[in-house]
């Protein structure tokens, strides 16, 4: 694949050490990356360097986070990954709900972040007509409305299919719950009656797909934010 | 005015008198003829002692001479002269005399002792008033406002209060109307220096009288009194100088003591500033340095290129490396929350949610440190939606979980299971480890608080305070025992909505 077909990179965060170190371990997994310390570099470097993956810490100095994903989203599409320091989970919620994609609490390893890039980007990739999709042990057939767990068809209602099959459809992205509640439902999540139903509908899928429901390790909650299909096994 | 008003009551009182005599006059008049002069007398008598009794001596002796005049005036004969008849008359008049003095003598006297006692018991009731007021007391401007309060009242007087700052001796407070000058400021210094009380001088200057009395306890003076009389009258007499020091004296007591409470309270506060900051200092230094010898080993390790390790080595060493920059994490993120938590800036966003799924997040987050622990769940299906916040709620549940790991063999399992009371859901994290001694028992979810005994697990003594800190913000309640077997089980309640549907 000739260099310039490389996927490109935006890169924003005040610190130094934390863009070399995303510099060094993304440009080595084949990435072409640009540094942005400021809102303003963000932007610019947006429109400049045509960036297919924007990884942006919600705190830079000069400019309010979720006025960067505003601003980018007026023009763009561009997935954005935030970086944001623990416990801000209404500022997660806020930030998603601007238009950001997926989220990463700092600390966090570099196997986190290159699960979350393949997960956003398979977003850029052309839509192709697949019929069957398949995360780890789960294969959800389209046509048929069937999903398969090991390989044994599992029976799900409408609703839980619709959700299951979101979620797998942005396998390894978060979901918020106003996403699934609009999508699935298409009703606002500030309804509880609602919110209620999509948790008792994770639940019943719980029962239904994973191998032990009380320990989840398919569909991952969120804190606060929303539910996870995991892909990274 | 007041003193034309007494002048007034006085002169009332000796007209009273004498009308009291002229009326027995004019009965004797009527009776003279029937009765005899000597039993005539008698109703002399008996107005010199309701004079005595009700008015003192003045007035009695008064009726006793005039009762003696006009005896002789108008009811011994020869009539309206001074002169008289028989010379028993003599005898009369002279015992009539005689038993009005002594009858005025005496009731005049059993009326002193009555004003005495009606004053005494006013003086009682006063300083019962205050030695109520000074127990309630609790800081030391407290006790004095009492006192100052209570000492203007009992004695119709302004006073001041002087406390020593430093090496002199300053007015802290005073009443308006109390004389600001040099001279009361001087007696002051005089009254605190020497521990003796002191009348002051009367001059034209000060119309009234001074009184100043020493704060005394039985090992200093402590502040001076200073009581200032508008009406010479009000003075303080001599008597009246040992209900003051008796007043005085539980004031410097009640002084005294609210000042020692009140040094106490300051030292302990400091003492508890002291040792946690103590506490925090060498949890720090401690837990957060030893993450970071291990990293930075690592790292210098790898950096150095005279040390020749083979890959699997290398990636040994970064492994222990990254398990502890995540503790490092963990501690950095429990002192924010411990922070947080103490400045009140804990935000608990509820939302409704199952059991199931914060224990099964919990879990998730764990799996690094639960490794192939068994845990038995046992959550209801039917158990009703709890509203948490739910990253709080999981943090605290990760904490407890992960105090069950540590704190008990690997072999162990770890049973947690929940279920629904009324308006309230319980939750109990049971292991089979070490137990808790009784005397760790009480204080497992203080601050930096470690239970003693297993001293090779690592720990801030934090996670659990932090469990109390959220399950408390969620209006609920958090407790430890030791199992009848093994282990120790920590109880959470959760209070449920009530609107449920």
């Amino acid at each position: 694949m000739p260099k310039s077909q490389n996927i490109r990179i935006l890169i924003a965060d005040d610190e130094r050490s934390i863009r070399q170190f995303l510099k060094i371990s993304l440009s080595s997994s084949g990435y072409d990356i640009f540094e942005a310390a400021t809102g303003k570099e963000v932007l610019e470097g947006s429109v400049s360097f045509h960036p297919d993956v924007i990884i942006l810490d919600l705190g830079l100095p000069d400019m309010d986070g979720l006025d960067v994903i505003r601003d980018i989203r007026i023009r763009a599409k561009t997935p954005i990954i935030i970086l944001s320091v623990r416990e801000e989970v209404p500022d997660k919620v806020a930030a998603l709900d601007a238009g950001a994609d997926d989220y990463l609490t700092k600390p966090f390893s570099i196997t986190e972040l290159l699960a979350r890039l393949k997960a956003v980007m398979r977003r850029l990739l052309p839509a192709d007509q697949k019929e069957v999709y398949q995360v780890d042990k789960l294969a959800i057939d389209i046509t048929k409305r069937q999903v398969l767990v090991n390989g044994n068809p599992v029976n799900l209602t409408p609703t839980e299919y619709d959700v299951l099959k979101l979620l797998i459809l942005h396998a390894g992205r978060v979901l918020t719950h106003k996403q699934i509640l609009q999508e699935v439902w298409n009703k606002d999540e500030a309804l509880e009656g609602v919110f209620h139903l999509l948790r008792v509908t994770i639940s019943n899928l719980r029962s239904k797909i994973e191998p032990d429901p009380d320990r989840p390790v398919c569909i991952l909650t969120e804190p606060g934010i929303g539910y996870r299909l995991r892909s990274d096994k | 005015m007041k003193k034309i008003k007494i002048k007034g009551k006085k002169i009332r009182v000796y007209l009273v008198s004498i009308s009291l005599v002229l009326m027995v006059t004019v009965f004797g008049e009527f009776v003279k003829r029937d009765l005899e002069p000597a039993n005539i007398v008698m109703f002399y008598l008996l107005v010199i002692v309701i004079s005595a009794v009700r008015w003192g001596k003045g007035p009695a002796l008064t009726t006793s001479i005039l009762g003696v005049l006009c005896f002789d005036f108008f009811l011994v004969p020869p009539f309206l002269t001074l002169s008289i008849a028989s010379i028993h008359y003599i005898f009369t008049f002279f015992v009539f005399l005689v038993v009005g003095l002594i009858v005025s003598t005496l009731a005049s006297r059993m009326r002193e002792q009555t004003i005495q006692a009606r004053k005494q018991e006013a003086r009682a009731s006063a300083l019962y008033h205050l030695s109520d007021d000074l127990a309630g007391s609790n800081t030391f401007e407290e006790a004095l406002e009492i006192i100052q309060r209570n000492v203007g009242r009992i004695f119709q007087c302004t006073v001041a209060i002087y406390l020593p700052v430093g090496e002199t001796l300053e007015l802290n407070n005073r009443d308006p109307g109390f004389p600001l000058g040099e001279y009361e400021k001087e007696t002051a210094v005089w009254v605190f220096h020497h521990a003796r009380s002191s009348r002051g001088r009367t001059d034209s200057t000060r119309p009234g009288k001074m009184y100043f009395v020493p704060f005394k306890t039985p090992q200093e003076v402590i502040g001076v009194m200073g009581m200032s009389f508008p009406d010479e009258r009000d003075a303080i007499s001599s008597d009246e100088e040992d209900l003051l020091n008796a007043l005085v004296n539980q004031a410097a007591i009640a002084i005294q003591r609210a000042k020692l409470a009140e040094e106490t309270r300051h030292i302990e506060v400091m003492r508890q500033t002291e040792k946690l900051q103590a506490a925090l200092l060498n949890s720090i230094s401690h837990d957060l340095r030893t993450p970071m010898v291990s990293i930075t080993g690592t790292l210098t390790t790898l950096l150095d290129n005279s040390t020749a390790l083979d890959h699997a080595t290398q990636k040994e060493l970064l492994q222990t490396a990254n398990e502890d920059a995540d503790r490092l994490n963990r501690i950095v993120g429990n002192l924010l929350d411990m922070t947080k938590m103490e400045t009140g800036v804990l935000r608990i966003n509820k939302q409704p949610c199952e059991l199931r799924d914060l224990i099964g997040a919990s879990l998730e987050q764990l799996k690094d440190r639960t490794g192939n622990r068994i845990i038995r769940i046992d959550i209801p299906k039917d158990l009703p939606e709890i509203s948490v916040d739910f990253s709080f709620m999981m943090k605290a549940f990760f904490n407890i979980i992960d105090n069950a790991v540590k704190y008990s063999p690997a072999d162990t399992p770890i049973h947690i299971k929940a279920a629904a009371g009324r308006n309230k859901i319980d939750i109990e994290v049971k292991d089979q480890g070490f137990g808790i001694a009784p005397n760790d028992l009480k204080r497992i979810f203080d601050k930096f608080y470690r239970a003693e005994k297993p001293q090779n697990i690592s720990g801030t003594g934090l996670g659990l305070s932090i469990c109390k800190g959220i399950v408390e913000a969620h209006n609920g309640r958090i407790t430890v025992r030791n199992n009848p077997d093994k282990g120790v089980t920590f109880m959470i309640t959760l209070p449920l909505d009530d609107k449920r549907d």
